[in-house]
């Protein structure tokens, strides 16, 4: 089926009711959280135009003194999850993109929409669009309204810039966070795990593999660090020629998080280890050969 | 554990009766009397109104007449009715006459209420704990088609239940899953999940169990306190049994006691609260029983962890040595790091920072790994594993090589407090043992006998002791102190007849006899050593050896044959050899003895006989020099030099190949001596030609071929070049003894101290065994002399002529050495030592005159100025020839001086005179001199 036919016809399984017309279902949350229901008429500049229905002509507000816009997108959550669970990134991406495009105009103001947006910023991320993943991010990082979902966009920030090669920039985005101070053992793991993907990228395996050992030596019931964390560890067991260890915790990759990105990349990683062995025996017998 | 699960009496509605019953309200006393409706209604009644008690006997008449009927109505009647006898018994408590009824419910038809009645009797089965009854009847359940939703999530958790009761543990997951999946209720999700977790544990079915983990630990699971002491019991049980990675994936998911507590402590007062708000609302009995069964349960495991010893440490240090035996180190070493860091005190902090040094070591950490050792002896030098943590840095290092750091350690180790234990002195003589072998290995010999000595007096119960004796006995005889070297040799052997130094300690015997000069004693061990142990691989060096001593012997009538021994001892150090080296001592010092005896084509047989048996591995430019010299001697002047050039130019690019500097300087005395004024230009412009045909990369061959032209173009030539390596900073690693001893000599001839120690240092380090070093002591000596180091002067050349004794090249040393003792004021010891020149024959030259001179000048200093003036006089009389004169001059102004000092100016005019007219001195730059003094004394000259 044509990739992008698939696409559209799974975003209308996701989606119960895309709105294909201007005005927009909506409630309108002003500071100090009153609220209206109504629909979005249009936008002017910086003047949005909202109508209650219950007077004739929609009334206009500054776009800045809106609180909230929720949007009524009407997303299969379950199915959503499902899809995320077969990793079927590529095509949730595609049908998000699709629910998102027509409130485009709408995208400065806080919204409903920041948690499609989150879960763009972590699918693209997955998906190594990290420019992409990037804009979103740096996009809620300013968002001070959820902080969690705040503090999750900064993580992303960091990883989109470090899993780019941007090195500088990613450390100055961890010093700004404060994020390079106090990675002791009691640090948290995403602090711990990103400063060790930084040192991966500065090439400083040791100081690398000293944090992810803390993220998972400590954090060993933490469900959403440790599975990264054991994937970045074979990988900087790898590059210190310790391939016994690389190899051991593929294994454990493999028993415990079965059919995740983080398996898929562990495999791969095994087919270059055994490249590097077979490398490093052919080292040897030359040196030999020539001893 | 409780039992949950939703029990849903009021299914059972009285429409059934309704439509089956029509009769109006009867008093239930004697309803024997009554019509079957009327009986029927009246329990009815009584069912509505949940007066259960009452409703009994009224069911168990309509019971008792309906039983019989065989017609559908009739059977349909005795049916409801018993069913709904069963359930007023349970409601009313009695839930034993209730199953009874169930069972003649169940037993007969129709059963409307099947599904209902069988969980009723489950329920009552799972009151008296009758799993193996629940597991069948939820069986039965499950067997209904279309069960609703509701009742396949019951007949699940049931059966689940049961089989978890009944330890079938495989069997019990699937339904549980079930449940788990299905439950509205967060609380039964939550046991079931616990249920699984430890059921799959049981059942050892680790890759579900893990696939199960992930997700229970998403959820407030993870805080069950039985869960986790089942993980913790499992992963113990897996470690015992060596599945280190199960193991690991076990303990891991434990959580510290105190969380445990934390959650469990809230979840009781959410608990309480909870059932106190709801009493007061209005709960029945059970559900009160229920819940406060819940939470005394609870309390239960917390009181079962609160007994608990400590675990957390132990099973951090656990995970620990899991990671460490899994290779997965970092993980290891954070863990025991922060265990040791937790508390440096305790037995597991203690034993924590040596996992942590071990596991540095494994990963190759060795600053780290010794930062932390000496950080931790400064602060517990009396720790627990203070000793073995010193032990593993000096092995360490030891292995490394890293000599100086294992002796720089001798303070640590001498800083432990007393060994008392067994095990403590085992470390302890460890440690004293590789600090012997650190000092051995840097040459320091006297400490490294020290530390053996230490060994034999404190710990004479070691294993090392008899290894110690032996070692000790090395450093001895590497001091030349032969007497206690031989003490320890045949003390060794007599305790240890079966030792892994036996052999080497009787062959150290001979070479310490030969040191004290007990020539016979020496040569009878190396025999005795020769015989005992003819395939040791030192028996080669025994041949040689005792070869020596027959060739230093002089042949008698009675005993002319002793350098045909020599040789047939030197023939067997050759096949005897285990090494290159050893048949090179053998076949070079054999060929010496054939030159003794003129056996020149001896020579070149035996030099290739060597080159045969060694190949490539022989020192094949040191036997061409051999041959090379054999075939001058046999007048082959021409083969000679061919021989040489060639293996200048195979082996002039490898600087350890020290024979082709041999060959130089050989060539270039063949060159003086044997070859016409053509055919030496023919070789002076056969070596230019290789200098320009010569590879770029061949650098070594470029300068040896370079020290060649110059050398063969004369001492000033030669000088120069050394003065122009000097000055260009040649590479050292380029250089090789003939290049070395230019430099040496322009070094000193320049005044250029830094270099005199600088060559002098890779000199000696590199070629140790040229016979050119004395140049490199040379410059030593004049390093030391420049600095007025007067002591350090003599002891040079000390060494220097240790090595060196009276050859003709060493005058010098002799000179030296007598000049210090002048400087130093010790003018009869500056004397001798001039004296002793004048007994060397080979040095005969311009040095006897100086020699002359000294002792003159050592007697002026001594106020012997009669004697003085008998030396002065013996100079300018015995060697006027010497140095254009000099000496004689000297000798003449001098003799002259004391003539004065004595009072006998005739005398010294005459002296004076005599200078001037002598035709050795009188066209001396001094000569000038003794004119303008003569003047003095009457205008003669």
């Amino acid at each position: 089926m044509n990739k992008s036919i698939l696409n559209y016809a799974l975003a209308g399984v996701l989606l119960a009711a895309i709105p294909v017309q201007a005005a927009f279902k909506a409630t309108l949350i002003m500071p100090g959280d009153k609220s209206w229901e109504g629909s979005i008429v249009g936008r002017d500049g910086d003047w949005i135009e909202f109508s209650t229905g219950k007077s004739p002509k929609p009334i206009r507000l500054g776009a800045s003194t809106i609180k909230e816009l929720v949007f009524d997108v009407n997303i299969d959550a379950e199915k959503l999850a499902e899809m995320k669970r077969n990793r079927e990134f590529e095509r949730i991406i595609a049908a998000l993109d699709r629910a998102i495009a027509p409130f485009a105009e709408y995208s400065d103001i806080p919204s409903n929409l920041t948690k499609y947006n989150a879960l763009l910023m972590e699918l693209h991320y997955k998906t190594g669009n990290f420019d992409k993943s990037l804009e979103i991010s740096s996009k809620i990082a300013d968002d001070d309204r959820d902080p969690d979902l705040q503090e999750k966009s900064r993580i992303y920030q960091a990883l989109a810039l470090i899993d780019a090669g941007r090195a500088d920039e990613a450390e100055a985005l961890l010093t700004k966070y404060g994020w390079d101070q106090g990675l002791s053992d009691d640090a948290a793991p995403e602090k711990l795990y990103i400063t060790s993907k930084l040192m991966v990228l500065k090439k400083e395996y040791s100081n690398a593999m000293e944090l992810v050992a803390k993220v998972i030596a400590f954090n060993s019931q933490d469900p959403d660090w440790m599975q990264p964390a054991e994937l970045l560890c074979a990988q900087v067991y790898t590059e210190l020629g310790m391939f016994d260890s690389a190899e051991e915790v593929i294994r454990q990759i493999s028993l415990l998080y079965k059919n995740t990105n983080e398996d898929d990349q562990a495999q791969k990683l095994k087919i270059r280890i055994e490249k590097l062995r077979a490398e490093q025996e052919l080292e040897k017998s030359l040196e030999a050969e020539n001893t | 554990m409780n039992f949950f699960h939703r029990y849903c009496g009021k299914v059972l509605k009285a429409s059934l009766l309704v439509a089956l019953l029509s009769a109006g309200t009867t008093l239930a006393q004697d309803y024997s009397s009554m019509g079957i409706s009327d009986v029927v209604t009246s329990a009815d009644r009584m069912l509505q109104r949940g007066d259960y008690g009452a409703a009994i006997p009224a069911l168990k008449e309509v019971i008792s007449r309906t039983a019989p009927l065989t017609d559908p109505q009739g059977m349909e009647t005795a049916q409801t009715c018993r069913f709904q006898l069963a359930r007023a018994h349970y409601q009313m408590g009695d839930v034993a006459a209730g199953m009874a009824v169930l069972d003649d419910y169940l037993a007969n038809e129709p059963r409307a209420k099947e599904r209902i009645a069988l969980r009723m009797m489950a329920q009552g089965f799972f009151d008296t704990k009758e799993w193996d009854k629940i597991e069948e009847i939820a069986a039965r359940l499950l067997e209904f088609p279309d069960l609703e939703k509701e009742d396949l999530y019951n007949a699940n958790l049931l059966l689940g239940q049961a089989r978890f009761r009944l330890e079938k543990w495989q069997e019990a997951v699937e339904p549980l899953a079930y449940a788990a999946k299905t439950a509205k209720d967060e609380r039964i999700t939550a046991l079931c999940q616990i249920m699984i977790v430890r059921a799959l544990v049981e059942a050892e079915n680790w890759r579900e169990l893990f696939g199960w983990i992930p997700k229970i630990y998403r959820t407030d699971s993870k805080y069950d306190i039985t869960l986790n002491l089942t993980l913790m019991k499992a992963g113990k049980v897996r470690f015992e049994d060596d599945d280190y990675l199960n193991a690991l994936l076990l303990y891991r998911m434990v959580l510290p006691r105190e969380e445990l507590l934390e959650f469990s402590r809230k979840r009781e007062r959410t608990l309480v609260a909870k059932l106190e708000k709801d009493m007061k609302v209005g709960i029945t009995e059970s559900v009160i029983e229920e819940r406060q069964n819940e939470i005394n349960d609870l309390k239960e495991s917390m009181k079962t962890l609160s007994d608990l010893p400590a675990y957390e440490e132990e099973v951090t240090f656990r995970i620990g040595q899991i990671y460490a035996e899994v290779k997965r180190y970092w993980e290891s070493y954070v863990l025991f790091d922060k265990l040791y860091n937790n508390d440096r005190n305790s037995e597991i902090g203690e034993a924590s920072i040596l996992q942590s040094v071990l596991i540095l070591y494994d990963v190759g950490e060795y600053a780290r790994a010794e930062e932390r050792i000496l950080k931790y002896l400064a602060e517990k030098p009396d720790g627990l594993y203070a000793r073995t943590l010193l032990n593993m840095m000096v092995r360490d290092n030891l292995v490394k090589q890293e000599f100086n750091d294992v002796v720089g350690l001798r303070a640590s180790v001498e800083g432990l407090p007393a060994a008392t234990s067994a095990d403590d002195k085992t470390l302890q003589s460890d440690l004293h043992y590789m600090l012997a072998f650190g000092y051995f290995q840097s040459k320091d010999y006297k400490s490294a006998g020290e530390q053996f000595s230490v060994i034999l007096d404190s710990y004479p119960e070691s294993n090392h002791a008899s290894d110690s004796r032996y070692y000790r006995g090395m450093t001895y005889m590497l001091q030349a102190d032969y007497v206690n070297a031989l003490n320890d040799f045949k003390g060794y052997q007599a305790a240890n007849e079966f030792g892994e130094h036996i052999s080497a300690s009787l062959f150290r015997e001979a070479v310490c006899e030969f040191g004290l000069e007990n020539i016979p004693e020496s040569e009878a061990a190396f025999t005795r050593f020769i015989d005992k142990f003819p395939d040791d691989v030192l028996v080669s060096e025994a041949y040689s050896m005792r070869g020596d001593i027959e060739a230093a012997k002089e042949a008698t009538n009675e005993d002319p044959h002793t350098l045909d021994r020599a040789l047939a001892d030197y023939r067997k150090g050759i096949d005897k050899a285990f090494t290159a080296q050893q048949a090179s001592y053998a076949a070079f010092q054999a060929a010496k003895v054939y030159k003794l005896e003129f056996k020149w084509q001896e020579i070149i047989d035996l030099m290739q006989y060597y080159m045969d048996r060694w190949e490539e591995k022989a020192d094949v430019a040191e036997s061409v020099f051999w041959i090379g010299q054999s075939q001058i001697e046999l007048g082959q002047v021409e083969d000679a030099v061919v021989a040489y050039l060639d293996a200048i130019e195979r082996f002039g690019n490898d600087p350890l190949q020290q024979g082709v500097d041999k060959i130089i300087l050989e060539l270039v005395k063949v060159s003086g001596y044997h070859l016409s004024e053509e055919d030496r230009e023919g070789l002076a412009v056969k070596v230019k030609l290789k200098l320009t045909s010569i590879d770029d990369r061949m650098e070594v061959l470029r300068l040896r071929l370079q020290v060649t032209q110059a050398l063969l173009q004369g001492e000033d030539i030669a000088a120069a070049l050394g003065a122009e390596l000097l000055e260009s900073g040649v590479k050292l690693e380029l250089t090789t003894p003939a290049s070395l001893s230019l430099m040496c000599d322009a070094a000193v001839d320049t005044g250029n101290v830094e270099e005199m120690g600088r060559l002098y240092e890779y000199f000696n380090a590199n070629y140790e065994e040229s016979d050119l070093l004395w140049h490199a002591y040379r410059a030593k000596t004049h390093k030391l002399l420049a600095a007025e180091d007067n002591w350090g002067v003599l002891a040079a050349i000390d060494e220097a002529q240790g090595l060196f004794g009276a050859e003709p090249f060493m005058a010098w040393a002799q000179i030296l050495k007598a000049d210090t003792q002048f400087k130093m004021e010790k003018y009869e010891d500056a004397e001798k030592d001039f004296n002793m020149i004048l007994g060397v024959p080979e040095w005969r030259g311009p040095v006897f005159a100086e020699a002359m001179y000294g002792m003159g000048r050592c007697r002026l200093a001594g106020g012997d100025l009669e004697t003085a003036h008998s030396f002065f006089q013996r100079t300018y009389l015995l060697f006027k020839g010497y140095a254009d004169g000099d000496w004689a001059a000297k000798g003449y102004l001098a003799a002259a001086d004391v003539l004065i000092k004595l009072g006998r100016e005739e005398d010294a005019v005459k002296t004076l005179q005599a200078m001037l007219e002598d035709e050795y001195t009188n066209t001396n730059p001094l000569a000038e001199q003794v004119r303008e003094q003569l003047k003095k004394y009457g205008g003669q000259s």
